[in-house]
């Protein structure tokens, strides 16, 4: 399991949205930035808007080795 | 803008003494849901009998994630018209389950956790090799073929976080 990409760049300002394809739940979670989609089922999509520049990394709080990289220009 | 990011697929299967011959659809049907509420089963004992906090959401995981899977494969068998049949590989995955669950109960603690996330990493390695070597290559119908291989990448998260686990349990 894994998010995919699992790197991406953005900008300032960007809506990104993550949906579950996978028949497990899964969450988008970056405590120390306040990033916390709760549990998404099957299909379920959760959307956050970036503000600030910087990088951050993210994890399904589910599958701790579940890691992502949002970048943000 | 609108970006799009997938979660890509999970999860099950067997592990263990696998039979002689190639398991015939519904043979393996019974094998995937056999091997799935073993490790529900598994996770609901050390749920209620570990105190650590780390072997806990790991059990949970595996009790949400299996589950889901058995779900799945449960609806893919009704949608075939697949009954699932016991056979000699389902048998040995619950004799084994036995063994551990047996074992496991006489474990207090840190012996508990320690016993319970090692066979864990155990299991899904042996499952991944089942997944691989036996159920894969044999499955015929292209649905039951899909659905192994889509849980699949689960197996081997479980695997990489109960490998995490037991690294972190072998720190203390």
């Amino acid at each position: 399991m894994k998010f995919v990409p699992e790197r991406l760049e953005v900008a300032v300002g960007d809506r990104i949205t993550w949906t579950n394809r996978d028949f497990v739940p899964h969450s988008v979670t970056a405590k120390e930035r306040g990033i916390e989609s709760g549990d998404l089922t099957q299909g379920k999509s959760w959307t956050w808007v970036a503000r600030k520049p910087g990088e951050i990394q993210y994890i399904c709080r589910l599958h701790p080795v579940m890691r992502g990289m949002l970048v943000v220009k | 803008m609108n970006r799009k990011f997938v979660f890509a697929i999970a999860l099950i299967a067997p592990a263990l003494a696998f039979a002689q011959g190639k398991p015939t659809d519904p043979q393996i049907a019974h094998i995937v849901v056999t091997a799935n509420q073993i490790d529900i089963d598994a996770g609901k004992l050390a749920k209620s009998h570990s105190k650590n906090k780390e072997v806990q959401a790991f059990a949970q995981q595996m009790i949400t994630d299996h589950t889901a899977v058995n779900k799945q494969a449960g609806a893919l068998a009704k949608k075939l018209g697949v009954k699932p049949e016991d056979n000699d590989t389902s048998k040995a995955l619950k004799k084994g389950a036995e063994e551990n669950v047996a074992n496991l109960k006489k474990l207090k603690g840190a012996q508990f956790d320690k016993a319970y996330v090692d066979h864990e990493v155990t299991y899904h390695q042996q499952v991944l090799d089942a997944i691989d070597k036996v159920l894969v290559p044999s499955a015929q119908n292209a649905e039951l073929k899909g659905l192994i291989e889509k849980v699949r990448p689960a197996i081997q998260t479980h695997l990489d976080h109960a490998k995490h686990v037991q690294a972190d349990l072998g720190k203390k």
